[in-house]
């Protein structure tokens, strides 16, 4: 079979475990549903594989293959198809997409067990599955913007999973709808490139670019940065990045699929998809690399301040993007993408350590109430551990070969992207800062009770209250769910978490500087047309970074020892010098209060003043009663003979009719 | 092949029959006369020849010779899709009146069966006074319809919908005589058959007034900003069954009116006023969008998105390039398919929570897990989610937009934004949350479910395969916008282009509306679904 055909088939396996498991819950048993689906999204990886090979046994140059199903909107100069691109990239993304999302699958299976909403959530984690996978494969715009469109719809469902609670719908239609402002700004984009090329499909856009467009030219500009929207509110980036934090109201699996692979890798992608068009419009490029690193700048600060478990390791999530996104946005394409690999890895196996703990916790997510886990959990722990180390890139975890690429390549391009450089490495030291903060204090220090209890072999069972609103929580639909569920005791969750661990130490492995670079070779015939590609940066410049990032890693490592063991009231008090600073940090930097203020409030405003004042005056009032009162006048005569709406209709249509027929008889005449 | 005329008459003809059977014998009677005629206009999809512009199937008879009016009918690119919508969404309606206990149900079907056959005359009829006759006559059944089974506040509805489509009908009236008579040659013969009327053409300035009197009936039906003041007090009165076929059909009746009348025949008008109907389809999208998400009653939460809907179909055909208006078609269709179905979902949703307002649902998705993902799928179509049908209609509307007039389509981004605030909040006020106080939740009965899941699966069909829909519409729709496309972008400039371009790497003079004109006759021949799955790969193996 061909490399296509496995592209197909990578499609087809998660969207018939959605359809099955849809379409035959009723009749699914116990565990089933989970195993259906983790079943499905395991084919999914093992036929990305067999395209890997496929792709590997052909010629580098011929490793660009597409395929079409039908057409399916080809009408008016529009040729949008059912239509594929298996080539190096879309096959590394499928290869890390299903193969992170097998073992956060396999986890699911043990963590969900106790849920009511078992099997829709299953069928809902496919779907995204298979969203993301459409996303990575689509050969045309409009087909990527339908894979974009259902990552979103998936995302929402997931994390409005557990409906009963308001925070949770809520958390779920804000994420929807940037989501949808970054559809839009895809759409608004496409349209740039198709009023100049006339055609959607990928390749031949590609193709032509540099024939239609001057470098920098005003309209290509435009189209790239409106991508980038596209990108910036999948990926999380400021300032469409409120939603990340809101969406840990999913439950801890969803975060980690969220995280890892499905959705905020998506803007890395496009950007890497899109490269013929970004090198052709550096203005664009520059717009990407600033964003990304401002948003791991900000991102860095708020989780060193925040204190829910889950949202410190969102917003190193949000972080760790602007790492990607700065890192394809100045042509580092294999380093961005290996970050976004290595980062894969290590992310989905902190959420998924940060559930095991949540699950020992019953349910309370605040580092707050949490410590001294460390001898209760010491699966769990280690997990982190290994997480931690690959996140804050201390050598030779998988992080500290990716982050350091990403930032050797910004440095060479010299001029003002020292400041990105510099930017990145001080990120690089709040990384290990926050990091190593969460691990300190959840693990550390004095064990809680609920770390008690389990060192005596049970498990908490707590408070059914929503910790954000203060509501009873309505456990029918699951939350926090009549049992819990802790690494340490269920094989499923071990096991995944044991191989992401793994890969976390080894990942970075596979692509060493002068080493084996087998990613950058990998890659490299996607990336054929690309000016910025293979870039040999000073070996002096390398060795400087790789030691600084380690150095920094490790640092940070010991100033959170120092300040969260070692003296534990240091925190409070840097907390009260720095109260506004900390003010601004807990606030999350105001932006959710401004889009408040500027969107949701003005808009219902709107809305208000349209329905009390100008539906209710101007329409109704003037428009109705102008109208009704000149008919009403008009056919008080005929009223007052004959009551009733359809006479008075039959005569005012007779009299009508009479009057312009004379009339046009009389002109004609 | 089936005569049009028997798709036409068929309605009345059984709902008349139907009337003469006993009380709950002719609904039932009525709905399998209903499914009839969706089996006939289905045969008219199958039978349809897409090689072929112009009319198909056609009758053309002699009505009233002194007035030179014929009885012409006539299938083609721009009414099939809508037949077929028609067809769906009557029976639809029927089958879900007959399950219910009317009053007077015998006169209930007829007046139905009325509206049907005049729906399919307006849409079929190829001469101007038919046209008119028929959207006239259209109109009734619905006030009598509102007026004797409607809810609570039905007379103040009905005199307002009197009313306002009264004012716009006669207006149309007038406008439709001046037509015929303006357009007499001296010595001919009085003829308002449209392809005639197409073929003589009128002065710039008759025109002008012609076309504000048609624009202001259509809009009314729509119905446009500002002119929809009948619609709120009219869809909470009308029985459910009732609003879907007259929010899904009759709105759509008007948008068609522009493509099938107003277009062909005042091209010069409907280029010069092109900037006002795009401002009023702009008012219509933010408005109604911003509507929407302000009311707490279901049915005007849809209605108002209806309005904002409409306003993307008036986008779509008054960009005046083939993009929009293949989009608007497409829209048409999408729009009658997720409104119906909405409606036919708040009937459901109201019979748990006891109340159409979204501030006492809530959480009735829990017991119902088949009525929430039913729910789910039309919601997620309404607000134009990318892979289903309406994306595509949207995307062709807004890329017509923007090649016309870029600003306004980029203001119209914000009613995509906002569409998915209301869909979703009416989703989730209903569906999700607590449980309302006085909500019974429990699963969709089968009585319902086989009246919304064909609707679903229809949403789904064209979801996958939109193509059906725009590669029939594609000759027709371009063919009718064509005069006034010419206008306002006229094909000199387009034909400038090698010109001016010398060399032809001359980067961003390629000018995309006109190639986007020209590609078009190529791919009329052979663009059918390709067939075959796995097999067609790009390449060989390794």
């Amino acid at each position: 079979m061909s490399a296509t055909t496995f592209g197909w088939l990578i499609l087809l396996c998660p969207l018939l475990g959605t359809v099955v498991i849809a379409l035959a819950w009723r009749w699914l048993p116990g565990a089933s549903a989970g195993w259906i689906a983790t079943l499905a999204i395991a084919l999914s990886f093992g036929l990305s594989v067999a395209a890997l090979i496929a792709l590997l046994g052909r010629h580098p140059a011929h490793r660009e293959l597409s395929s079409t199903l039908w057409s399916y909107a080809s009408s008016v100069g529009l040729d949008a198809k059912l239509q594929i691109l298996v080539d190096p990239l879309s096959v590394f993304m499928a290869l890390v997409v299903s193969g992170v999302s097998t073992l956060i699958h396999l986890y699911s299976v043990a963590y969900m067990a106790s849920d009511r909403g078992y099997r829709r959530y299953f069928a809902y984690l496919n779907y995204f599955v298979f969203s993301m996978l459409l996303l990575v494969e689509a050969a045309n715009f409009l087909l990527l913007i339908v894979g974009w469109a259902f990552v979103g719809a998936a995302s929402y469902l997931l994390i409005s999973f557990w409906y009963r609670r308001r925070t949770a719908t809520a958390a779920g239609i804000k994420a929807f709808v940037v989501n949808v402002v970054g559809d839009v700004g895809l759409v608004l984009g496409t349209y740039f490139i198709f009023k100049h090329l006339g055609t959607l499909d990928f390749l031949k856009v590609f193709a032509g670019v540099k024939d239609a467009f001057a470098p920098n030219q005003g309209d290509l500009v435009a189209g790239c940065v409106l991508l980038l929207v596209g990108a910036f509110a999948k990926s999380a980036q400021i300032p469409l990045h409120t939603w990340l934090p809101d969406a840990m109201e999913g439950p801890t699996p969803v975060s980690a699929l969220i995280h890892a692979t499905t959705m905020v890798t998506a803007g890395v992608y496009l950007i890497a998809r899109m490269h013929p068009l970004f090198e052709h419009a550096p203005a664009a490029q520059d717009v990407g690399a600033i964003i990304g690193c401002l948003t791991l700048l900000i991102a860095g600060t708020i989780g060193l301040a925040v204190t829910d478990l889950k949202r410190v390791i969102a917003y190193s999530t949000m972080s760790q993007i602007g790492y990607m996104i700065m890192g394809v946005s100045v042509g580092a394409y294999a380093a961005g993408l290996f970050h976004l690999m290595t980062h894969a890895f290590f992310k989905a196996l902190l959420f998924m350590a940060a559930g095991s703990l949540i699950g020992a916790m019953a349910g309370e997510q605040s580092l707050d109430r949490m410590g001294g886990f460390r001898k209760a959990m010491p699966f769990t722990y280690v997990c982190f551990i290994f997480g931690g180390l690959a996140l804050s890139g201390v050598p030779p975890f998988s992080g500290f070969f990716s982050k350091d690429e990403v930032l050797l390549l910004t440095a060479n391009q010299g001029g003002w992207h020292w400041i990105l450089y510099v930017g990145g490495y001080l990120g690089a030291l709040l990384t290990a800062l926050y990091t190593w903060r969460m691990i300190f204090r959840a693990f550390h220090g004095e064990p809680v009770p609920e770390a008690l209890e389990l060192e005596r072999g049970t498990i908490a069972h707590g408070h059914p209250f929503n910790p954000a609103t203060g509501e009873q929580e309505d456990t029918d639909v699951g939350f926090p769910g009549p049992e819990h569920h802790t690494a340490e005791r269920a094989a499923s969750m071990r096991i995944a978490m044991a191989v992401l661990a793994a890969l976390a130490l080894l990942g970075g492995l596979i692509q060493i500087p002068h080493f084996d670079n087998a990613i950058s070779n990998f890659l490299r015939p996607a990336f054929a047309d690309s000016s910025l590609y293979d870039q040999s940066p000073s070996d002096t410049l390398l060795v400087v970074g790789l030691v600084l990032g380690a150095l920094l890693g490790v640092l940070g490592i010991l100033i959170a020892y120092r300040v969260w063991v070692q003296r534990p009231g240091t925190a409070e008090r840097v907390r009260r010098r720095l109260a506004p600073v900390h003010r601004l940090f807990v606030e999350k930097w105001y932006f959710d209060e401004l889009y408040d203020i500027v969107f949701v409030r003005s808009g219902a405003a709107i809305g208000r003043f349209a329905q009390l004042s100008f539906e209710r005056v101007v329409v109704n009032g003037v428009l109705v009663g102008g109208s009704a009162g000149l008919v009403r006048a008009g056919s008080a005569a005929v009223r007052a003979l004959q009551d009733g709406l359809v006479r008075v209709y039959a005569a005012l249509l007779v009299f009508g009719v009479a009057a312009v027929a004379l009339y046009f008889l009389l002109q004609s005449s | 092949m089936i005569a049009l005329s028997l798709v036409i008459w068929l309605p009345l003809a059984v709902s008349l029959l139907a009337a003469l059977l006993p009380g709950q014998w002719s609904g039932r009677v009525a709905a399998a006369g209903s499914l009839v005629t969706l089996g006939f206009a289905v045969s008219l999809l199958f039978g349809f020849d897409t090689h072929v512009g112009g009319l198909q199937d056609v009758t053309d008879k002699v009505w009233i010779g002194e007035l030179g009016t014929h009885y012409k009918i006539g299938v083609d690119g721009l009414n099939l899709a809508l037949v077929l919508l028609a067809a769906l969404l009557f029976a639809a309606a029927f089958v879900a009146a007959a399950m219910r206990e009317w009053e007077r149900p015998s006169t209930f079907f007829v007046w139905l069966g009325l509206a049907q056959s005049a729906v399919f005359g307006a849409l079929l009829a190829q001469d101007l006074l038919l046209f008119v006759a028929f959207f006239d006559l259209m109109l009734i059944p619905f006030y009598f319809l509102t007026g004797g089974w409607g809810g609570p506040n039905r007379v103040a509805a009905t005199t307002k919908l009197v009313i306002y489509t009264l004012v716009g009908s006669l207006l149309m009236l007038a406008a439709a005589i001046a037509t015929g008579v303006l357009a007499e040659p001296s010595g001919g013969h009085l003829s308002f058959v449209l392809s005639d009327l197409r073929a003589l053409g009128l002065s710039k300035g008759s025109q002008e007034w012609i076309f504000l009197c048609f624009a202001a009936a259509f809009l009314v039906k729509m119905p446009a900003f500002p002119l929809h003041a009948w619609m709120p007090d009219g869809y909470r009165a009308m029985p459910l069954p009732v609003l879907a076929v007259f929010s899904g059909v009759l709105s759509k009746v008007g948008a068609y009116g522009f493509l099938r009348i107003v277009l062909p025949l005042f091209p010069q008008a409907s280029a010069h006023y092109q900037t006002l109907m795009l401002l009023i389809a702009l008012a219509s999208i933010l408005y109604g969008s911003v509507m929407a998400f302000t009311q707490t009653d279901m049915r005007l939460i849809v209605g108002y998105s209806s309005v904002a809907q409409l306003g993307f179909i008036t986008l779509g055909i008054f960009a005046l390039r083939p993009a929009g208006a293949q989009g608007a078609v497409l829209q048409m269709v999408n729009h009658g398919l997720v409104t119906a179905a909405l409606f036919f979902i708040i009937g459901v949703i109201a019979a748990r929570a006891g109340s159409e307002d979204i501030r006492e649902m809530g959480g009735i998705a829990f017991r119902a897990p088949v009525l929430a993902a039913l729910f789910l799928i039309v919601a997620l179509a309404t607000l134009a989610m990318p892979g289903s049908s309406n994306f595509v209609g949207e995307f062709l509307i807004l890329l017509g937009a923007f090649q016309a007039k870029i600003v306004i389509a980029i203001v119209a981004f914000t009613g995509v934004v906002l569409a998915s605030v209301y869909a979703l909040r009416a989703f989730i006020r209903a569906m999700h949350n607590r449980l309302g106080e006085s909500v019974e939740s429990h699963e969709i009965g089968l009585r319902d479910v086989v009246v919304i899941a064909p609707l679903v699966l229809v949403i789904l069909a064209i979801a996958l395969d939109p193509q059906v829909a725009l590669i029939r519409g594609q000759r027709t729709v371009t063919a009718s916008i064509s005069a006034a496309q010419a206008i306002v972008n006229p094909p000199s400039a387009a034909a400038g282009v090698p010109i001016t371009t010398g060399t032809p790497a001359s980067p961003g003079t390629v000018s995309p509306p006109a190639g986007a004109a020209q590609q078009l006759p190529q791919r009329n021949g052979g663009s059918g679904p390709s067939s075959s799955a796995g097999s067609s790969s790009g390449g060989s193996g390794p």
